[in-house]
């Protein structure tokens, strides 16, 4: 087969789009004005017309894989049979980011369709190096890890995330993903200051960022934050969002929806904020250079 | 202290087994229960799986109502967990679940609708395969052509059941769904399921079509296929049956 021409593969520092299934049609016909797309590489592992029609789409856009389903925390390792399908999607897909989370879901063979936390310890951080390494040796190229949002913590974490994350990145040489809802999401559960969290990250290691939308419940009244994916992004991550850009400067940003996904448009809007807001902090650090 | 391993464990069973002895005295607890706190996870799971399994089998959630359905769904997801992360491959176990959840044994045409609807699903997603013109059959000398062996599309798959079951599940599909009365003793079925230029389409085939092609779809040679149709029917076309395979797109390859 001939690989049809494609855009160059990298991810510019733009505001992006998590591709969901009831926009592929749309954004095929109309070429709409995004500047890029992610994906879980999930659902795109079967080579049916899933597939067909993402490798169409990557002609026109850069691509992200952003995997869900390695589970780089579990003790028991990596899974090496969706290690290889992963690297053959990357091989046909070419994507400017891989990206993966600290956190785990497999267990004892099981697959527990979540992002569950780890205890933030030297064994973890020993446990997620190994696996990062294995992945960034298969796929011979760097990764980016996410934040995950937490509901619970361990009484024997006893290395703050920013600190185990920078670890990470430092032993393994792989970068980071801030998701700026999931700082907000941890710090409002179990009374962090997001700000300081985002401070303590290292600036220099982060490929990327990602925004989203949270539900907001109370249990035995208490606020509690879930991290569903199914809404507009809320004031304080966007606030939070200028605060990360202040210190990260322009990294490429993407909008997440994956619950009652709405029209596209209206994602089209939150990226268009973000884009703004990324141009209004490129903006202050050429004004800065220049003073 | 547990080592990783063991803390994972114990969370995997404090999630689906409901069982949080092991894992409770780890977890912290400032102002909420660890239950409150973990119920967040086991939803996020639990919902998750439904909704992925109420999209491959939406005509079985509307016959059984969408109550009925997320409980036999629970019920399922903690029997069956899956056992990796491409989830399109979660609920092939799905409709022999359903055949044997007692609650809804007195519905006995429920598994074979959910078999049905499982095929639909895999069609969806089978790999693409160009399709072999029949003059391909012309490369084949005379001799040898009994023993001739076809490949198929990836997404065919052929089912037979005793009830209706396309009439039933036309009836309770969302875009098409009636409250029409089906009668069961109306007669059994014999459907094939192929997608054909990016659609998946369901028919009918007579009792000797179905069984030459299931005969072939397995791997049978052409005379054992063949011999399978007349069994059923003497009249049984073999020239313009063999044709239609090809036309309708359905054949891949052959191998003699």
């Amino acid at each position: 087969m001939i690989a049809a021409q494609r855009v160059s593969a990298a991810v510019p520092a733009r505001a992006g789009l998590g591709l969901r299934g009831p926009h592929v049609a749309e954004i095929i016909a109309t070429r709409a004005a995004v500047a890029w797309l992610e994906v879980h590489p999930e659902n795109y592992m079967s080579e049916g017309p899933g597939l067909a029609a993402l490798e169409r789409i990557r002609r026109d856009y850069p691509l992200s894989l952003h995997g869900v389903g390695l589970s780089l925390g579990s003790a028991e390792g990596i899974d090496p049979a969706h290690l290889a399908r992963l690297g053959r999607l990357v091989g046909r897909l070419e994507p400017g980011l891989v990206s993966e989370h600290l956190s785990w879901s497999v267990s004892g063979g099981i697959y527990l369709n979540d992002l569950l936390p780890l205890p933030l310890d030297e064994e973890a951080l020993e446990t997620v190096a190994r696996n990062v390494e294995t992945m960034q040796e298969a796929l011979g190229r760097r990764i980016l890890v996410e934040n995950p949002s937490a509901y619970v913590r361990f009484r024997h974490s006893t290395i703050p995330e920013p600190e185990f994350l920078e670890e990470l990145a430092r032993r393994t040489g792989c970068g980071l993903l801030c998701d700026v809802n999931n700082v907000y999401v941890s710090c409002v559960n179990f009374g962090g200051d997001p700000q300081a969290y985002l401070d303590a990250l290292p600036a220099a290691e982060i490929g990327e960022i990602h925004l989203a939308g949270h539900f907001r419940t109370a249990r035995q009244g208490r606020l509690l934050l879930i991290d569903d994916h199914g809404c507009r992004v809320s004031e304080p991550v966007w606030a939070l969002y200028e605060h990360a850009l202040e210190r990260f400067g322009a990294v490429p940003t993407l909008i997440e929806w994956d619950r009652e996904i709405p029209a596209l448009d209206v994602l089209m809007r939150e990226a268009a904020r973000a884009d703004a807001l990324m141009r209004r902090a490129s903006e202050g650090v050429g004004r800065a250079r220049v003073a | 202290m547990p080592g990783l391993r063991d803390l994972q464990r114990s969370f995997r069973v404090a999630l689906l087994a409901g069982d949080a002895a092991a894992l409770a005295p780890l977890l912290l607890e400032d102002g909420m229960s660890y239950e409150s706190r973990l119920d967040v996870y086991r939803n996020n799971i639990s919902g998750s799986l439904s909704a992925v399994l109420a999209e491959t089998f939406p005509a079985v959630r509307r016959l059984v109502d969408a109550r009925f359905f997320d409980y036999a769904a629970q019920t399922f997801i903690r029997t069956l967990p899956p056992e990796g992360p491409c989830l399109h491959g979660y609920g092939a176990a799905f409709p022999d679940f359903l055949a044997e959840f007692p609650p809804c044994r007195e519905l006995v045409y429920l598994a074979d609708v959910a078999r049905l609807e499982w095929l639909l699903h895999e069609a969806a997603f089978a790999a693409e395969v160009p399709p072999l013109r029949a003059a391909a059959l012309a490369s084949v000398p005379a001799e040898k052509t009994p023993a001739l062996k076809l490949r198929f599309h990836p997404s065919l798959a052929l089912l037979e059941a005793p009830w209706p079951i396309d009439r039933i599940w036309e009836a309770n599909r969302p875009e098409t769904g009636s409250e029409e009365t089906i009668d069961l003793a109306e007669s059994g079925v014999r459907l094939e399921i192929a997608r054909r230029a990016g659609t998946v389409a369901l028919h009918r085939l007579d009792a000797a079509a179905f069984a030459f092609r299931s005969a072939l779809l397995e791997g049978s040679a052409l005379e054992t296929a063949a011999l399978a149709a007349f069994e059923r029917d003497p009249g049984f076309d073999l020239a313009s049956e063999l044709a239609a395979l090809f036309r309708e797109e359905l054949v891949t390859g052959i191998s003699r």
